[in-house]
């Protein structure tokens, strides 16, 4: 069983034994931060390969600072966000947009009502620039100043943008739980 | 909990089990890429580096005294970075600069700056340090034990010994040596000045692995760390003496960058840079426009398209820095437009010059072959200078009438204009035969 550090070692080596290990040991957690910024599984696994190739040559430049898991995590959000970027089909003023007042919700809701695989699937109908930014602010934990900044968008714009996807996000929520509670067969 | 607690807890974590197909699919793709590199048959900066490992490779085998050169570690380093670039642009992995401190003696330096020691010692393997076979008892001075690895302390003694056990009459030799600096950025290249007395032959061993015969010698510490360099020096009679100092060499820092998107319209994309760089704490971008940055990963609008060489310098906190330029960063070399030479005009009648896959069968309207085209002009005139012709139509030829009236045979003059998708723009003109059928 081989350590992080000696699969950083073989891969910096451009070992294939090394390199297929740390794919092996970290492509599942890796896909499952991709599928977070995907619209469907071929999206984040396109993501997930370029991820790889930079994780691959770049990584004889992880200098150790920080932990290794964090750096795989900040190369594939860059990747995911690069892929963003390319992937626009119209680039004028998307950081325009009008800020709509959202009510704040007052449900709350319970860790173990719903599934990875529905909350997976809430976050791949959201669009896509919501998306973005919720997975930036509420999960890998940036400040709207630095999501501005990556996403090249203003910083209200990024703070509109997730209180509109939250809001979005609940409302899905809700529909679903409700569905579930009339379904009482189905998990 | 907060829908944002929700999905920290949930997603934060999770995994998804891939396509099985993906993993083998990833390893060829990287196994191709690490083959291309490599390629003989592909000439390029790579190929060069390449041939001065192998040249540099057979030296240190065949020569006597062990030399590194860092166009070793730099070379490795330019051919590994080539997979964040796409091939058409150039890129150079950029020079170092170093602060050497000035002038020091070998005996002095009684602080030596605790660094961290290197992770490994690149280049090719030397020989161990040499046998230490006589007997030191008598001697009055410590050494390290020198060996291959890097050594965290300094020890600093030096002096000729063998005064105890001469008898009188002898000369004894003393040694002492002189180097330019004894600390700055990697990689280090010193000249070491010998100041012992009369010698017969010297020795020094560097500390990393090198060693020398030469009085004066160069040496290069390619990688960061604490050395003890030793001058052992042999008089007549068997005398010898020691001298010794510590050099530190500081950590290189590694500039590296990647601009996205990969294919940018100028100047209507913003360009963003990501940073890839190491052990810098400083960076200073230069756009290539005249414009410049200071942060870490800056965006950029150009005014108009041209092409821009961006660079990035990154230095440490130890004064050290290292830069990378990619050149021409934007130009997108698969946009093109050409024209045909000559074509059929049809007597049968104008027929607006729409053409098609069929219509180029019988060569009956002139137009152009292209990729990436997003504004076009195109102008057609006689010998004598009449316009004959004129679109903005790219998808619209000519059909070699004016006016209703089919043109006299013989050459046209056409000019183009208009630009590429990236924001490029061409001119172009040539001349055309039209054939009457």
């Amino acid at each position: 069983m081989m350590s992080d550090q000696q699969i950083i070692d073989g891969c910096a080596n451009h070992e294939r034994k090394a390199q297929q290990i740390l794919y092996d040991k970290y492509s599942h957690f890796l896909l499952g931060v991709c599928m977070r910024y995907a619209t469907d599984k071929p999206e984040a696994e396109d993501i997930l390969q370029d991820s790889f190739l930079k994780i691959f040559s770049n990584i004889k430049d992880f200098s150790g600072t920080g932990s290794f898991i964090g750096w795989l995590r900040k190369v594939a959000v860059n990747t995911a966000i690069t892929h963003y970027h390319k992937n626009l089909k119209y680039r004028y003023h998307i950081d325009i947009e009008e800020y709509v007042s959202v009510e704040a919700g007052v449900t709350s809701f319970e860790e173990d009502f719903f599934t990875s695989d529905e909350l997976y699937q809430v976050l791949n109908e959201l669009p896509t620039g919501y998306r973005m930014v919720f997975n930036l602010y509420a999960v890998e934990g940036y400040k709207h100043k630095e999501i501005a900044e990556m996403l090249g968008v203003d910083t209200n714009t990024s703070k509109s943008q997730y209180s509109r996807a939250k809001a979005v996000i609940r409302e899905k929520l809700e529909k679903l739980g409700k569905l579930r509670s009339s379904y009482p067969g189905s998990v | 909990m907060s829908v944002r607690e929700l999905f920290r807890q949930k997603l934060g974590n999770a995994g998804i089990v891939p396509d099985p197909s993906l993993g083998s699919k990833l390893m060829r793709i990287q196994a191709r890429r690490e083959f291309i590199r490599f390629n003989p048959g592909r000439f390029n900066i790579f190929y060069l580096g390449g041939i001065l490992v192998a040249g540099i490779t057979a030296g240190i085998i065949l020569s006597p005294v062990s030399k590194k050169q860092d166009q070793l570690t730099s070379s490795n380093q330019s051919a590994s970075v080539s997979n964040t670039i796409s091939p058409d642009n150039k890129q150079v992995s950029g020079e170092q600069t170093g602060i050497q401190k000035s002038n020091s003696i070998s005996q002095s330096t009684s602080e030596s700056i605790k660094k961290k020691p290197a992770l490994s010692v690149k280049g090719p393997s030397v020989s161990k340090s040499p046998q230490r076979s006589e007997s030191e008892a008598k001697n009055n001075f410590e050494f390290t034990l020198i060996n291959d690895t890097i050594t965290k302390k300094g020890l600093l003694n030096a002096q000729s010994a063998e005064m105890h056990r001469l008898a009188g009459g002898f000369k004894s030799v003393d040694a002492s040596f002189e180097t330019s600096a004894t600390e700055g950025c990697a990689p280090l290249k010193l000249h070491f000045n010998n100041r012992s007395g009369s010698l017969d032959s010297c020795r020094w061993i560097f500390g990393d692995g090198g060693y020398s015969s030469g009085k004066n010698p160069d040496w290069i510490f390619d990688v960061e760390g604490e050395y003890t360099v030793v001058l052992t020096v042999f008089g007549p009679d068997g005398s010898r003496a020691t001298s010794s100092a510590v050099i530190t060499v500081f950590p290189k820092p590694l500039a590296r960058f990647e601009i996205a998107p990969e294919k940018p319209v100028l100047p209507k994309d913003e360009i963003r840079f990501f940073n890839y760089s190491t052990n810098g704490v400083r960076f200073s971008w230069d756009f290539g426009d005249g414009n410049k940055s200071e942060l870490f990963e800056p965006r950029h609008r150009y005014d108009k398209f041209s092409s821009y060489n961006v660079k990035l310098k990154v230095s440490s906190d130890l004064g050290c820095s290292d830069s990378m330029v990619v050149m021409n960063a934007f130009s997108g070399s698969e946009y093109f437009i050409d024209f045909p030479n000559a074509f059929l005009a049809s007597n049968q009648g104008p027929t607006g010059g729409f053409y098609s896959a069929k219509s180029d069968e019988s060569l009956q309207v002139f137009h152009p072959v292209f990729s990436g085209v997003t504004d076009y002009q195109l102008k057609i005139f006689s010998k004598l200078g009449i316009a004959v012709f004129e679109t903005t139509d790219i998808n619209i030829g000519w059909d070699g009438y004016f006016k209703g009236q089919l043109c006299d045979p013989g050459v046209y003059i056409w000019k183009v204009r208009g630009n590429f998708r990236n924001g490029e723009p061409f001119i172009k003109m040539g001349d055309v035969t039209l054939i009457r059928n």
